[in-house]
């Protein structure tokens, strides 16, 4: 049934060896599906399933417990608004309305481009920069409804190919929870996490 | 289910009573045992306990205070004192009832589960008043079908947890999860992958709620309406108990009943729902008989009787009682198979007598094999060897219970949402051998597959030592050995050959066929070489005076000799054999070189053609009596509707019979029958209806009390040849196939698999043949063009197709075949 | 960020990332600031001797629940393999000190993993961390990638012969997996539902049905210090009862919000005034969370001149909890900030049980209605007993009737506010409206 390319699936079993049971790669799989078909498909939990002997039902059971896996298509660009009490407390409901006027959609939905999702989340842990926001879970504090704003249009017309937190916090962002100091050039690409559990050192530990 | 090794007690104290428990046992157990009942939704005796629902809150008392733990994941411990009754657990109780009653639909009147369901009741018992909740209810999409027998509404689902638990744990296909999280969490399958599993019926039952339903039973009866009888289920040898249940009568539903020996409340679908046939249009409902013109007309009984007692008699008066000869008696009750055995042997004069369908092992061995297993001896048991039938297609209630004793599952065992193996007790080594991927290959610990026509040749080899690991695991202490034949192209003597080997190694056999009652047929002694109570013919057996001595032929023996014209009449009682024999081709032959056939059934088959006269039967549910399940079990059937048509219980249409031609089976009833084996089989002896429905419950085990077993049958080895051939045949029963009963169940006739050639990629590869493609398969005796389906699991050089599929071929039982492609 | 204050301020923990702002997280100026010098002495060390000088120090996990983290270690069954997880799932609304530690200081991190990992027999640890810190997680790759390459991690560790291998584990959005069993679960492939207690700890019965020691991540973070230092030192700083430092993650209403690593024993005034440089716009404190959602709120009137210690914060009926500090003043709706809370419970519950499932939910749309002006005059009580269902008695810590001490954080804004300002909840019933907006 599968038509994921050799290199993908060969990654998927890198993943698999690096746990001492098959099924604990579930989740890191289930990114690795995101990043293969932008959002997960029947298909894509057809194929999970298949490469770690569970039925979909299983995967489907684990995928839909958490908000980051996606069983609708999302937009290349996931904006997520932290509205949780720190954030609140420091203005995130304008911040919110502002990114949903200027991007004329409601949370929770995707436009017809498929450009851009929309959501309110919870916490992002970096209540010391309240209100935050995310794209693609790359983070941006100290955003104001005006500059959430700016964020929008940026996102529409640059198209950034990867998104930078460094970049958009320059651009976008005001206080910081702590100080970064540090830069990173490395960012996301689409609507899931910017982490590859593969690639990485660590040895077969199948037993 | 847990290990009686913890023989010592704790002493708890439950709303004032002192209570004597076990170490370990959860405290909601605990307290039922000893009268207090403890509400709860999600717990479930037979399942592992999940605490989810939180019904079950009671105070115990701990070093720091009172405590509110649920009493379902709460093993008792000496010395424990718990209140389930107190404010305190009052107020904790009803706060939960109110928190599942508040996204509950108010639906109760058109519920299938309204009067009958656990939420209402206890909303009685424990709930609140009036509803304080103004908000808007979650809403789902109505019923939705979730297979082709159970309906799924998600609004009425309280989340327990109960099918999710039972499908990935006790049946083994997780195919119903939750969905969503927190709030959102709802229960449901997988878009693309309906909730197609032969044990699906189970969750309809143990849902606590009418979220889960039966499609065959909904909107059919309210639960008032409806009257039931405890019976055994006609389907398979395990004898599952079951209740059923009639409104108006009509049989509408079927409960599986918690009987510890046997299912343990569990039914496979094929139990549950296969109950359509008894209501079934095409039921016999008058005598048949065949007019001159060659076309069977309707006739009165008198008229259909006096032709069978004149045509048999005249055979009998020319050539004899050897010239007569008996098929079938393994769907009836032991009270019918007695009376046919009797008939054949005191009326007939004929040993030509056979329950078997010429698909199972020897008889003696069936009926009478020396250190004979008990189904309970599979929880204990170290190791466990299944050398026969896939248990799930055939014996499917078996194959629960050896999955949970290869899985370790114990319904003690507190560890919530992981079903981490590990976590268990150590499953018993399960060692599985069989020609394809059987149901229990999952959970086994070593299987070994073989091309079947060498399955003697793999005995050989483990005889030889080729496999230590094998001979590690059967010396690691109780073995139980589950055996049959595993494909009907396998030499039926390799059954005998594998028991012998390992009772050798000490195993306890458990033998295996299929059909219902056959192992009370057996008993009966519908066999050529048994008499009734187990005892060899031949052998002393007075108290039917003078009958015939010598070991008359089995199936295939009386086949051939219909055919070769040695038997001139067949008399069948429910059996079809022309779609039961392995070898069609012969019974056709058989049946169309007959002189004379006579068929009692309930039902036209594919061999009622062939028949003179057609004597109308009562079925399941419609008559009282006894059967015997393959551990030698002898359970109450019951009978609850009144008879289809003018259709009569077989023993007096053979009492009839007997009567015509001058002789008297002696019986009047069905119970002067009962009262009859229990006098004269000596296994039987003391067996009688009274003890199996108050003494014993769950039935009774054969040889009962001091009664004995005159044979003690020692499995015999044979030498085997080895089938050599480029490609061979394994054919084997499905669940759902083309039998009698399900051809007239239609909603599950439909999920039968169908006829296909299944063939190992590389085989297929070889032919050039895709999944899809047609090929022809060609056998000795007969040749179709198959659909093609892959199979990895397969050997290579084997062809499945599975046996008696609607529409399917009749291949015969020779394995050597050819496989072409076609186009 | 340089403060003044009239208490001293010694840094553990972040010390290296203030001294280094440009390259603390990099392996040779860990290597060059006494990096892995802990881990050396460690694995030089036995179990016993380091369970028990673990337990001397005092260390308390800085998780949530501050359970001695030497005697959890000393709770590990026998059976092998036994696993380590570093929980970085870091979810709790208001917490954000993981983050800092991960981006800033990975391998102090790491160093903490040898140390807890081999004095736990173990040679697989994972170290999880939440999904949305792709970027910090991305550090901590990067920094085991460094560690494996110069042969502090793998099948050598150090030179010892002692293997261990660290894989990173991303979650993907569920609070609930912060908590130690449904962390299991989560990382075993499941959902994130916690598991059934007993066992209480997964030193008894974890990962893979083996014993397994889950400790948070500054936890972790301290122990390459206890090592090098030694206990004394460590018990020198701080509170007497409550050694070492902690991490508070200050946010809201606040003028200097952010992470402080501080001595236990400072009043929660100091922390304010001090640290935290006042209230913003001169505005009146009215209500803070001392110690993440989950703990029931404090008030100036009764509370500002506390110690900050575990043991203030129990006596007053709260907790310090994973260290988060979240500030409300005089502006804030009591109403629309618990609903704010609440739902995040409600919205992150694993719906396991019923109480927690449903409760949690019915509080939040009972919150959202009052404060939308649609609530009715029953609805203040309905709160609490709605509460009480979850929460037997409105205690803390909780008596619940839950799995997991989720359900039962969710009753601690509906306790405080109606503890401290009910009134302010019936003008709400009564108005019809927010009086705030
Ligand atoms: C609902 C809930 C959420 C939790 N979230 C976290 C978390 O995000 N991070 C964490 O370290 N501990 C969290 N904990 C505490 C953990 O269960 C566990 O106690 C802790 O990780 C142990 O580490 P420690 O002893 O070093 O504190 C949570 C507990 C609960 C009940
Ligand atoms: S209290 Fe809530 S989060 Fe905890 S186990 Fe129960 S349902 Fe899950
Ligand atoms: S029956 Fe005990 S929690 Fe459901």
């Amino acid at each position: 049934m599968s038509d994921w390319s050799e290199a993908t699936l060969e990654r998927a079993r890198q993943i698999i060896a690096r746990y001492p049971e098959k099924r604990s790669a579930v989740m890191p799989l289930l990114y690795l599906a995101m990043a293969e078909e932008g959002w997960l498909t029947d298909h894509a939990i057809e194929q999970v399933a298949e490469l770690l002997d569970l039925t979909p039902a299983q995967v489907q059971s684990v995928a839909s417990f958490y908000t980051m896996y996606k069983r609708e298509p999302v937009g290349r660009y996931l904006i997520s608004v932290c509205t949780s009490i720190s954030c609140m407390l420091c203005g995130s409901d304008d911040v919110l309305h502002a990114i949903e006027d200027e991007a004329d959609l409601p949370a929770g939905e995707t436009d017809d481009d498929g450009l851009l999702t929309v959501e309110h989340v919870e916490c992002l842990g970096a209540c010391g920069g309240a209100p935050v926001v995310q794209v693609n879970y790359e983070l941006i504090e100290g955003v104001t409804p005006e500059k959430a704003r700016e964020l929008v249009r940026w996102l529409r017309n640059a198209t950034p190919a990867v998104v930078n937190t460094d970049e958009m916090q320059e651009l976008f962002g005001g206080r910081r929870s702590f100080d970064w100091a540090i830069p990173t050039e490395d960012g996301a690409v689409g609507p899931y996490p910017a982490f590859q559990p593969y690639g990485t050192v660590g040895q077969d530990r199948r037993s | 289910m847990t290990t009686e090794q913890k023989t010592d007690t704790v002493k708890i104290t439950v709303d004032g009573l002192e209570m004597e428990a076990r170490p370990g046992d959860l405290l909601i157990r605990v307290a039922q045992d000893n009268g207090v009942y403890i509400p709860r939704f999600c717990w479930h005796p037979r399942m592992r306990p999940v605490g989810m629902c939180r019904m079950c809150l009671v105070q115990v008392e701990g070093p720091r205070g009172p405590m509110i733990v649920p009493a379902c994941t709460t093993p008792v411990a000496d010395g424990m004192v718990v209140d389930t009754q107190n404010d305190t657990v009052a107020k904790a109780q009803e706060g939960v009832l109110e928190y599942l009653l508040i996204n509950h639909p108010l639906d109760c009147p058109v519920c299938d589960r309204g009067g009958e369901c656990p939420l209402q009741d206890q909303t009685m018992a424990y709930g609140p008043g009036e509803s304080r909740f103004v908000e808007e209810k979650r809403h789902y999409e109505k019923p939705i079908q979730i297979s082709e027998l159970v309906l799924l509404d998600r609004e009425r689902c309280i989340l327990c947890a109960r099918c999710t638990r039972f499908s990935e744990e006790i049946s083994g296909d997780p195919l119903i999860e939750f969905i969503g999280r927190g709030y959102n969490t709802q229960v449901n399958t997988f878009p693309n992958e309906p909730f197609r599993s032969y044990f699906s019926g189970n969750t309809v039952q143990i849902c606590p709620v009418g979220a889960l339903l039966g499609a065959p039973y909904r909107f059919r009866a309210r639960p008032w309406d409806l009257r039931e009888v405890a019976s055994t289920c006609p389907h398979c040898s395990a004898g599952d108990s079951i209740s059923v249940q009639v409104s108006q009568n009509e049989v509408l539903r079927l409960l599986g009943v918690d009987n510890p020996h046997t299912n343990q409340s569990w039914l496979s679908d094929k139990c549950r729902f296969g109950y359509e046939f008894v209501n079934s249009a095409e039921r016999l409902a008058a005598p048949l008989v065949r007019g001159s013109d060659g076309e069977l007309r309707e006739a009165t009984w008198v008229e259909a009787l006096d032709i069978v007692a004149d045509r048999l008699g005249g055979i009998l008066r020319e050539h004899g009682g050897g010239a007569v000869a008996g098929l079938g008696g393994a769907r009836g009750t032991n009270e019918d198979a007695y009376a046919f055995s009797k008939f054949m042997r005191t009326v007939v004069g004929s040993n030509h007598v056979d329950a078997r369908m010429d698909d199972a092992p020897a008889s003696q061995f069936l009926a009478a094999v020396v250190d004979r297993a008990r189904i309970d001896d599979i929880d204990s048991a170290a190791t466990i060897v299944v050398w026969g039938p896939d248990l799930k297609e055939e014996h499917p209630t078996l194959y629960l219970r050896v999955r949970a004793a290869a899985t370790g599952f114990d319904p003690n065992q507190v560890v919530s949402n992981s079903d981490g193996l590990k976590i268990r007790r150590p499953g018993a080594r399960l060692i599985v051998m069989h020609p394809r991927r059987t149901g229990l290959d999952d959970v086994a610990r070593h299987v070994l597959r073989y091309r079947p026509g060498a399955g003697g040749e793999l005995l050989t080899s483990l005889q030889a030592g080729d496999h230590p690991e094998i001979d590690e695991a059967l010396a690691a202490g109780p073995v139980v050995a589950l055996v049959g034949r595993a494909s009907m192209t396998e030499d039926p003597r390799l059954a005998e050959n594998v028991a012998a080997w390992l009772r050798d190694k000490g195993a306890k056999i458990l033998p295996l066929a299929r059909r219902a009652n056959t192992f009370g047929a057996l008993d009966m002694g519908l066999a050529p070489d048994l008499l009734p109570g187990r005892v060899p013919v031949g052998e002393g057996f007075e108290s039917w005076g003078e009958i015939p001595t010598t070991v008359g032929r089995d199936t295939r023996g009386i086949l051939e000799g219909l055919r070769d014209g040695d038997i001139k009449a067949l008399i069948m009682v429910g059996a079809d054999p022309v779609a039961d024999v392995p070898d069609s081709h012969l019974a056709t032959e058989a049946l169309a070189n007959a002189e004379f056939v006579v068929a009692i059934d309930m039902f036209h088959t594919e061999s009622t053609a062939y028949a003179d006269v057609i004597l109308p039967a009562l079925g399941f549910a419609e008559k009282e009596g006894t059967v015997t399940n393959l551990e030698g079990r002898v359970q109450k059937v019951n009978d609850i509707v009144a008879g289809e048509g003018q259709s009569r219980a077989d023993w007096s249409i053979l009492d009839d019979i007997a009567r015509r031609l001058g002789k008297e089976l002696g019986f009047a009833t069905a119970a002067e029958i009962a009262k009859e084996i229990s006098e004269v089989a000596p296994a039987y002896r003391g067996i009688t209806w009274d003890l199996l429905e108050w003494d014993e419950p769950m039935g009774a085990i054969v040889p009962y009390g001091d009664a004995t077993q005159p044979l003690q049958y020692v499995p015999v080895t044979t030498s085997l040849p080895t089938v050599a051939a480029e490609m061979v045949l394994h054919s084997a029963r499905t669940l759902y196939d083309d039998g009698v009963l399900m051809r007239h169940t239609p909603w599950l006739h439909r999920l039968a698999p169908g006829a296909a050639a299944y063939l190992h990629p590389d085989d297929a590869f070889r032919l050039g043949a895709r999944e899809g493609h047609r090929v022809r398969v060609v056998t000795k005796h007969a040749e179709a063009e198959l659909e093609v389906r892959l199979d990895e699991t397969l050997h290579r050089g084997v062809v499945y197709v599975p046996f008696n599929q609607p529409d399917g071929p009749r291949l015969g039982s020779d394995p050597i075949v050819r496989v072409t492609a076609i186009g | 960020m340089t403060l003044t204050t009239s208490f001293e301020r010694p840094l553990v923990v972040t010390k290296r990332m203030v001294d280094y702002p440009n390259d603390s997280h990099t392996l040779e100026r860990y290597r060059a600031t006494g990096g892995y010098e802990g881990a050396r002495k460690a694995l030089g060390m036995t179990r016993d001797e380091l369970v028990e000088l673990v337990k001397e120090s005092g260390l308390l996990g800085r998780g949530g629940a501050a359970f001695s983290a030497g005697m959890k270690w000393s709770l590990l069954a026998p059976a092998r393999p036994a696993y380590l997880i570093v929980n970085g799932d870091e979810s709790e609304p208001g917490t954000f000190k993981d983050r800092q530690l991960i981006e800033r200081d990975p391998h102090q991190i790491i160093e903490g993993t040898i140390i807890a990992a081999w004095a736990n027999e173990v040679n697989h640890a994972f170290i999880y961390i939440r999904g949305e810190y792709a970027k910090p997680a991305r550090r901590l790759q990067a920094a085991i990638d460094e560690a494996y390459a110069a042969g502090i991690l793998g099948d050598d560790v150090l030179g010892t012969g002692y293997r261990l291998d660290i894989t990173v584990h991303l979650g993907a959005g569920a609070y609930i997996c912060g908590e130690e069993t449904a962390l299991i679960n989560s990382l075993e492939g499941r959902r994130g539902e916690p598991r059934l207690k007993p066992p209480y700890f997964p030193a008894a019965i974890g990962l893979y049905g083996q014993p397994t020691i889950v400790n948070n991540i500054e936890t972790v973070s301290n122990l390459p210090h206890i090592l090098v230092n030694g206990v004394d030192w460590y018990k020198g700083l701080g509170h007497p009862e409550d050694t070492g430092t902690f991490m508070i993650s200050l946010s809201g209403h606040v003028n200097r919000p952010g992470n402080y690593e501080l001595p236990h024993g400072i009043t929660w005034r100091q922390l304010f005034e001090e640290v935290g440089g006042g209230i913003r716009n001169g505005n009146e404190l009215k209500m803070w969370i001392p110690g993440g959602a989950s703990a029931p709120w404090f008030t100036p009137e009764e509370h500002l001149d506390l110690e900050i210690t575990k043991g203030a914060a129990a006596g007053a009926g709260s907790m310090l909890g994973s260290g988060a500090v979240i500030v409300m003043d005089e502006t804030t709706c009591v109403v629309r900030a618990a609903e704010r809370v609440v739902r995040f419970f409600a919205h992150e519950s694993c719906g396991e049980c019923t109480p927690c499932r449903e409760g949690t939910s019915w509080l939040e749309m009972i919150l959202r209605r009052i404060e939308a002006g649609q609530g009715r005059p029953i609805d203040a009580d309905l709160l609490l007993d709605v509460s009480d269902n979850i929460n037997i008695g409105l205690t803390f810590p909780p008596r619940q009737t839950t799995i997991c001490p989720l359900g039962p954080s969710a009753t601690s804004p509906i306790m405080s506010i109606m503890n401290y300002y009910k009134d302010e909840v019936l003008q709400h019933i009564e108005l019809g409206r927010c009086p705030f907006s």
